[in-house]
């Protein structure tokens, strides 16, 4: 019999680690500093909203992002509160779930509480502990043994008022057999001032279960701070496939890990990112191997444009024992002016012998060669450019599978770059 | 109607590499520059297209009299300059046929080709070049083999329909049946409104394309010019018979 103060116990714990941790800054090899100098977090407050009847109701970047598409479930969480859930009728006959996490502790304690932030924790610092101690409203996905459920299930966190602080936690559970699709977006309209995103994103896929994850981040154009840990654990003989596309926030910090955790299983992580004007980000993904016989591939790619700044370290991690992992892991960036600075450093720990696990990593610009080549085909300097950034992007996008997800990504992509196109004329032509 | 080229000189950062060259090349005719390596060939080509790597340090290059020496590649290409290149960039996550739609549609902005027709022209010119209908959803060149690649360059030719073409070592590594494809697909688009320049180390090509004119560039000079014969004299003799000449004559 689980404890009735099970969740209380937790949120207090999590309440001492944040009002003793102070305001991190992460720094790196002596010249990379994420900071919360400018933070105003005092400013910030979660607010509460009353629950609509349809998503025209809402910020019409939640519709814009969705596009009509027919899901098994979708919940969409407005600043501190649940405002939409909705479950199609054969998701549920399934014994699909989608409802806040609240509600998930009220009617599946036992279910909740074995896997309630089990691999998250209130000790990883001030931010993990703020959204561990003040997440309201919540994310629960659950997908019961041996179904396959055909549509996406949707979670979506929106902030549309600057003064904004969301707390956020997700929970979701493919158990055995089962196939599905998560996605999770992170939207805000254009605002003025500043907001705080600060996430707790827990996956367990388990034994032979087949997931797909997704996650599209566009905070627009607001001083949102993201400060999120995601992170995935795969079950033996499982597969997850996840897609994060970071796409605007003006300081984000997300820690996004895969865990194989058993033998068998696999991962595969194909992330991009685009930065523009002066947004700050950094991304640390970790592909833990705790078991032997596992596998994994993780690829990134980014662009940057502006005076953003864009760092991504990835590890690859190999515990004691976990012989015959096999793991890659490559990152690329690319330089879309002189202002924007960006870092990719891949690394290893590896424990164990008989693995192989290698990574590799770049930084460039846009290839004066293939600029010429296509403009001997009669395209203008700036339409090649943008060819070449969307054609250096499709690698990933296309590992989405996803019509409209794609559709939307190569949208935003082409929209900041057309943004940035006089910036980007100017540099190309410089060089 | 015509591509003129009148006292050329072109320097890359290090040496000038082109002394002088004149060489007219008008609608409807095809014209064979051939060489030995590093007599400043593809250096023409390039130049001719706007590349930027490459200075022209005095003389012109007019498109039916006008000064294009100043314009930018895409321009040149508009106003109906091509070359196929010896070495095509790879262009990941782009479509040959997305990347071809791109290029005719370039010619005419403000009326793009129906979807319809771009895929009957494209068909068409596939069926001349015998590529694989499957070819068209790989991404440009990558890769591609030697053979796909300049296959690839004939068929944005045929695409594109300019009215002057620069080949830049289109022969070199081909087979034998890919080089009577890409001759074949050459000589089906030769006609009154085509002026081609073919760029050649060897003949070979010329057996199968001949042209109405040669050309020897030697050391970024043109040291002789004549008809095809011209090329079969080579053929037999080599590049060490003019080197002798112009050796001696100099």
């Amino acid at each position: 019999m689980p404890s009735p103060t099970f969740l209380e116990e937790r949120r207090k714990a999590a309440l001492e680690v944040f009002e003793r941790e102070p305001l991190p800054t992460w720094r790196r090899s002596g010249f990379w500093t994420t900071s919360l100098r400018k933070l105003r977090l005092d400013e910030l407050e979660p607010r509460r909203y009353d629950p609509v009847s349809s998503l025209d109701e809402l910020n019409p970047v939640v519709s814009e992002a969705l596009r009509d598409e027919e899901l098994a479930g979708l919940i969409v969480q407005r600043g501190a509160s649940t405002v939409y859930t909705q479950l199609d009728p054969a998701a549920a006959e399934q014994g699909v779930m989608v409802m806040s996490l609240e509600q998930a502790f009220e009617e599946h304690p036992d279910l909740v509480e074995r896997w309630y932030m089990k691999r998250l924790s209130e000790n990883e610092g001030k931010f993990p502990a703020a959204s561990a101690a003040f997440w309201t409203g919540g994310a629960f996905v659950y997908v019961p043994r041996d179904v396959v459920v055909d549509k996406p299930i949707q979670v979506v966190w929106l902030i549309d008022e600057a003064g904004t602080a969301q707390y956020a936690h997700t929970l979701g559970i493919v158990e055995d057999g089962s196939k599905a699709y998560i996605r999770e977006y992170n939207l805000a309209p254009d605002f003025e001032g500043q907001a705080l995103h600060a996430g707790g994103f827990e996956l367990y896929c388990r034994p032979s279960s087949n997931v797909k994850l997704a996650h599209l981040q566009d905070w627009g154009s607001g001083e949102v701070h993201d400060i999120s840990t995601k992170r995935v654990e795969i079950a033996a003989d499982a597969h997850c496939g996840w897609v994060p596309a970071v796409l605007g926030g003006h300081l984000t910090k997300q820690t996004l890990d895969i865990v194989t955790h058993e033998r068998g299983s696999d991962m595969r992580q194909n992330g991009l990112y685009f930065t523009e004007g002066n947004e700050h980000l950094d991304i640390f993904t970790t592909d833990l191997h705790e078991a032997g016989d596992t596998t994994g591939d993780t690829v990134w790619k980014g662009a940057l444009t502006g005076e953003s700044r864009a760092s991504y370290e990835g590890l690859i991690e190999i515990v004691f024992g976990a012989q015959n992992s096999h793991t890659y892991l490559q990152t690329h960036s690319m330089l879309l002016s002189p202002k924007a600075k960006a870092d990719s450093i891949p690394s290893l720990i590896v424990k164990t012998d008989n693995v192989s696990a290698s990574h590799g990593g770049t930084v460039g610009e846009v290839d004066e060669e293939q600029v010429f080549y296509m403009m001997t085909r009669g395209l203008h300097r700036l339409e090649a450019v943008r060819i070449l950034v969307e054609g250096y992007f499709e690698e990933v996008i296309q590992k989405l599978e996803d019509d409209r997800l794609e559709e939307v990504v190569r949208e935003r992509i082409a929209g900041k770059l057309t943004e940035a196109a006089e910036q980007v004329e100017d540099y190309i032509a410089q060089r | 109607m015509s591509l003129e080229i009148q006292n050329l000189h072109v320097r890359t950062e290090d040496r000038e590499i082109l002394h002088g060259v004149d060489l007219v090349v008008r609608k409807g005719e095809t014209h064979a520059l051939m060489g030995p390596n590093g007599s400043g060939k593809s250096t023409l080509a390039n130049t001719i297209m706007g590349n930027p790597n490459y200075e022209v340090t005095e003389g012109k290059i007019l498109l039916n009299g006008e000064d294009i020496t100043e314009a930018d590649p895409d321009e040149r290409a508009r106003a109906g300059v091509f070359m196929a290149f010896q070495y095509p960039a790879t262009i990941p996550g782009v479509s040959v046929a997305n990347f071809l739609r791109m290029a005719v549609n370039a010619k005419r902005p403000d009326d793009p080709i129906k979807v319809k027709e771009f895929g009957q022209l494209l068909r068409q010119n596939m069926d001349l070049l015998r590529i694989d209908p499957q070819f068209t959803s790989r991404y440009l060149n990558e890769g591609f083999s030697g053979g796909e690649k300049k296959r690839a360059e004939i068929l944005q030719l045929a695409m594109l329909k300019p009215e002057f073409a620069v080949l830049d070592e289109t022969d070199s590594g081909l087979d034998i049946d890919a080089l009577k494809i890409v001759a074949d697909g050459v000589n089906a688009l030769r006609g009154p409104e085509m002026g081609g320049l073919i760029i050649t180390h060897y003949t070979r090509i010329l057996n199968y394309v001949r042209p109405d004119f040669v050309h020897i560039m030697i050391d970024g000079r043109i040291v002789r010019e004549g008809g095809p014969e011209l090329a079969d004299h080579l053929e037999e003799q080599g590049y060490d018979w003019i080197r002798e000449e112009v050796g001696a004559g100099a």
